[in-house]
């Protein structure tokens, strides 16, 4: 009956070992495939305690559970104690212990170097003015006496743009000479729009498309010259001055951004930048400009609606509708 | 069985390491048709237009504010090829360029392996069509550079990055003269003026190739090669494939690879204890025992007038403190020295700063000159004026009303008279120029040389001052810290400048003597317990006996 005895206290280390290996590494793999995310999700310190101390629990209720099992799991130890497995090892674990311990004890107590770092929300609503939840785009879904004057203007060639596109508008049309200047944005829906125009039969319904894709492009611009330097060409938070802030600028294209928040709150943001968030937002780290400083309200919301499909997304509805 | 997965291993990691094959496409690009221009025309149009304009000329709305300016299709002209200096791109160049985008510059990736809303490859083949008919040349089939043997290839044979082949690049660098136009250390340093142009009439910047993030078509020495293979078409680089043979451009581009700076990736600034007095020269070797931490700057951009094209994207910095006094020691590349400054060549920002301004950045070109002896060089440490509770902190852009921060601000322009070389300000946000304080609370003083490049700023001020405006330095806490850059001759002054978010430096205080009390009383118990079960464990069987 002499290796069940040195068994019995070897299970108990290598139980410790194993559920300390299973919570701090074991989950963190685990976590990864199960979320898919690219980093791993690690257990916290606290979680760590509990599981370690239950496990300890575990195995006292185990090694006290009778005098016999006691005896067998004290059994190394004193055998250890007495010199049994050499003086050497004895003496080497006399030792290496107290030297683990006194290890632990410093890293504990020492000062870390470390930066503190805060908890940041990415979408706070502390301050968020309820009225904003419902606004919508306007440029998005226009009305119909909006779409007939769009229609008017197509007809008589006269639509107008934002003075930024102007001389880009112009230079093609000098050169290409074309029938109609809304020829310029070269899509599907003008192309039928146009079509129908010629043909003097049109609907609301292409004219509304049209008229969007003229939005469309009008925010774009105004997308490029303002936003792009940050946000990137393709809206995916990697503009040339990306790489400066701490912050990085956020990337429309992932799931969780603007395709969680209604567009009013897009609005909000757009127009009072990082000084309007709240404090739970770190926003002495935000370099989002207070945009209704430079931008009028029909810019922000053209960049607004030219965002959206550039990350081919669309805001959240607002929950009273 | 098992070497042969090694070997199949090795080969993978092998065709992955070759820089330029992630960005080649599947197969040749297939033959334009009716479809494929349209389909090429609407992507021009949604992800194009808008900086390289409606007829490929480079002037689309967001063009003005650019450098470099968007590419002009309409010559043919393309800087990144792998064909003869002069001659048309291949194809497989162009893809190259929509797939992985020109680092440094507005030009992004499009492929959609690297962006979600990217394009496939059928789509970048569209609009490589499309992009195509914007220029004649591209129809002219004894411009083809394919049909008339004017591709550039990799040499046969390129020995593995060794210290060898990089000092023996390093000598071609030398008798080919790299180093008039980049600097003999590679910083763009080697010109005393820029009156250098591109074919289209804007100026050009001598590339710092030590700034691998600028470094716009590839940093692997086969993208490094390529360049000097090639020439830079439309601009003063010249290829230098008949100068030199296949064997010293490989070695140069080994060279080349060796300059590129490795940044740092801490955001802590730890200072350094030293005993005694700290040197005042920014080129003492006591510093080199302080841990440099590299900070990136960025354009500003946060509020008009704005400005995208900074020139110092950089700045290295280094802390000494003794019991008295801290400096800092913060260095940059700058390959000009600018040390004049006309106040009345400053640009009134009053017209792009207001709502619905046709546009508030600055642009690139004929508003802010961008020329030499016009304005100083100058850069700033931001501090908040009153260490952060917690994790609070002004805003990393010259505070706000509520939470003001302490500058110090070095200028080039000492020798002019009556302007201090440093000042110290308060600001409150960027609104209002920050408020210069007092000649009596003016504490800080500044030591600074430029060399190859190079400028090098020390700025020291005792730790702990009387004036209530001012940072005060404690031991042991995270103490804020920004930077603030200005190239003169790139046109910066006032808010147009380049800047960064916040780091920390913190001044490491001594080990508490407790840590140690506490450890040696663990050792000393845990060592007792040990040595008291054993005597306990020897009575036990001696009683038994």
């Amino acid at each position: 009956m002499k290796k069940p005895r040195t068994l019995r206290f070897w299970t108990v280390v290598l139980s410790l070992v194993l559920v300390y290996a299973l919570v701090k590494w074991g989950i963190p793999v685990v976590s990864r495939q199960i979320t898919g995310l690219p980093f791993p999700l690690t257990v916290p310190g606290t979680l760590m305690f509990i599981y370690m101390l239950l496990t300890i629990i575990a195995l006292f209720l185990l090694v006290t559970f009778s005098e016999e099992h006691l005896a067998e799991f004290l059994d190394p130890i004193q055998r250890f104690l007495r010199g049994e497995y050499g003086k050497v090892t004895r003496a080497l674990g006399l030792i290496v212990v107290p030297g683990l311990v006194g290890w632990q004890v410093y890293d504990v107590t020492i000062p870390k170097v470390q930066q503190p770092s805060s908890l940041r929300i990415q979408h706070p609503s502390s301050n968020f003015p309820k009225k904003n939840e419902d606004l919508k785009n306007p440029f998005a879904s226009p009305s119909d006496a909006e779409v007939d004057a769009f229609i008017a203007q197509a007809q008589a060639n006269e639509v107008s743009f934002i003075p930024q596109l102007l001389t880009d508008l112009e230079s093609w049309a000098d050169y290409t000479e074309p029938a109609h200047m809304l020829e310029a944005i070269a899509t599907a829906p003008v192309r039928t729009f146009l079509r129908e125009l010629q043909a003097g039969s049109v609907s609301r319904t292409s004219a509304r498309a049209a008229l969007l894709e003229k939005h469309l492009f009008e925010g774009r611009a105004l997308y490029s010259m303002n936003c792009r330097p940050c946000h990137g060409d393709s809206v995916a938070g990697d503009g040339p001055m990306a790489d400066g802030f701490k912050l990085r600028p956020i990337n429309f294209t992932d799931n969780g951004t603007i395709e969680t928040i209604v567009e009013g709150y897009t609005f909000w943001r757009v127009s009072n930048g990082g000084p309007g968030l709240p404090t739970e937002a770190t926003p002495w780290d935000s370099a989002m400009p207070v945009w209704k400083l430079n931008l009028s309200e029909e810019e922000r919301w053209k960049i607004i609606l030219a965002e959206y499909d550039l990350a081919q997304k669309t805001p959240r509805i607002p929950e009273s509708h | 069985m098992r070497c042969r997965m090694l070997g199949v291993l090795a080969a993978l990691l092998l065709a992955s390491a070759a820089a330029i094959s992630a960005e080649l496409p599947s197969g040749p690009k297939p033959g334009a048709t009716d479809a494929s221009l349209v389909q090429g025309a609407q992507i021009y149009l949604q992800r194009c237009s808008f900086c390289h304009g409606l007829l490929g000329d480079g002037n689309g709305p967001a063009a003005d504010a650019l450098d470099p300016r968007p590419r002009d299709f309409t010559l043919g002209t393309f800087k990144f090829r792998t064909t003869q200096s002069g001659e048309l791109p291949l194809d497989e160049d162009l893809f190259r360029t929509v797939s992985r985008g020109l680092p440094g510059t507005a030009m992004q990736a499009f492929d959609s392996d690297l962006i979600k809303n990217g394009l496939d490859e059928a789509e970048r083949w569209a609009v490589i069509d499309y992009i195509k008919t914007f220029a004649v040349e591209f129809e002219d089939p004894e411009l083809d550079p394919v049909e008339n043997g004017l591709v550039v290839t990799l040499p046969s044979e390129r020995p593995p990055y060794s210290e060898a082949l990089v000092a023996e690049g390093k000598e071609v660098f030398e008798h080919a003269k790299c180093w008039e136009c980049h600097g003999k250390l590679g910083r763009g340093d080697g010109q005393e003026s820029f009156d250098r142009t591109d074919d289209w009439g804007f100026p050009i910047r001598i590339r710092n190739v030590t700034h691998p993030w600028k470094i716009k078509a590839g940093t692997e020495v086969e993208d490094i090669y390529m360049r000097f293979s090639t020439g830079i078409n439309g601009t003063p680089m010249p290829s230098f494939a008949d100068a030199l043979s296949e064997q010293e451009r490989w070695a140069l581009a080994n060279f080349i690879k060796s300059l590129q700076h490795q940044l740092t990736d801490h955001q802590v600034l730890k200072a350094h204890e030293i005993e005694g007095e700290i040197p005042p020269d920014p080129a003492d070797e006591t510093w080199l025992a302080a841990e440099p931490m590299d900070v990136r700057l960025t354009g500003q951009v946060i509020a008009a007038p704005r400005w995208q094209n900074p020139s110092i994207e950089m700045a290295t910095i280094r802390a000494l403190f003794n019991q008295t006094e801290i400096a800092f020691l913060i260095q940059w590349d700058d390959p000009f020295v600018d040390v004049t400054h006309r106040g009345e060549a400053e640009i009134d920002p009053q017209e792009i700063s207001r709502v619905g301004a046709f546009s508030s950045y600055v642009a690139a070109n004929g508003m802010a000159p961008r020329q030499l002896e016009t304005f100083r060089d100058a850069v700033a440490l931001q501090f908040p004026v009153k260490l952060p509770e917690g994790t609070k902190k002004p805003h990393f852009f010259r505070g706000d009303s509520s939470n003001p921060v302490h500058l110090w601000q070095w200028h080039s322009d000492q020798d002019q008279a009556g302007y201090p070389e440093i000042r110290e300000s308060n600001a409150r946000g960027w609104k209002q120029p920050p408020k210069v304080q007092a000649a009596e609370a003016q504490q800080v003083s500044a030591n600074a040389s430029w060399d190859q490049g190079r400028w090098r700023v020390v700025m020291r001020r005792p730790l702990q001052t009387e004036d209530r405006n001012d940072i005060q330095f404690v031991k042991g806490r995270f103490i804020p810290l920004a930077l603030n850059a200005w190239d003169g001759s790139n046109g910066e002054h006032g808010l147009i400048m380049s800047l960064s978010t916040w780091h920390s430096v913190i001044l490491e205080a001594p080990v508490p003597p407790t840590v140690y009390l506490y450890t040696l009383l663990a050792v000393l118990l845990s060592g007792g317990l040990g040595l008291w079960l054993v005597r306990r464990e020897r009575l036990r069987l001696a009683a038994q006996n």
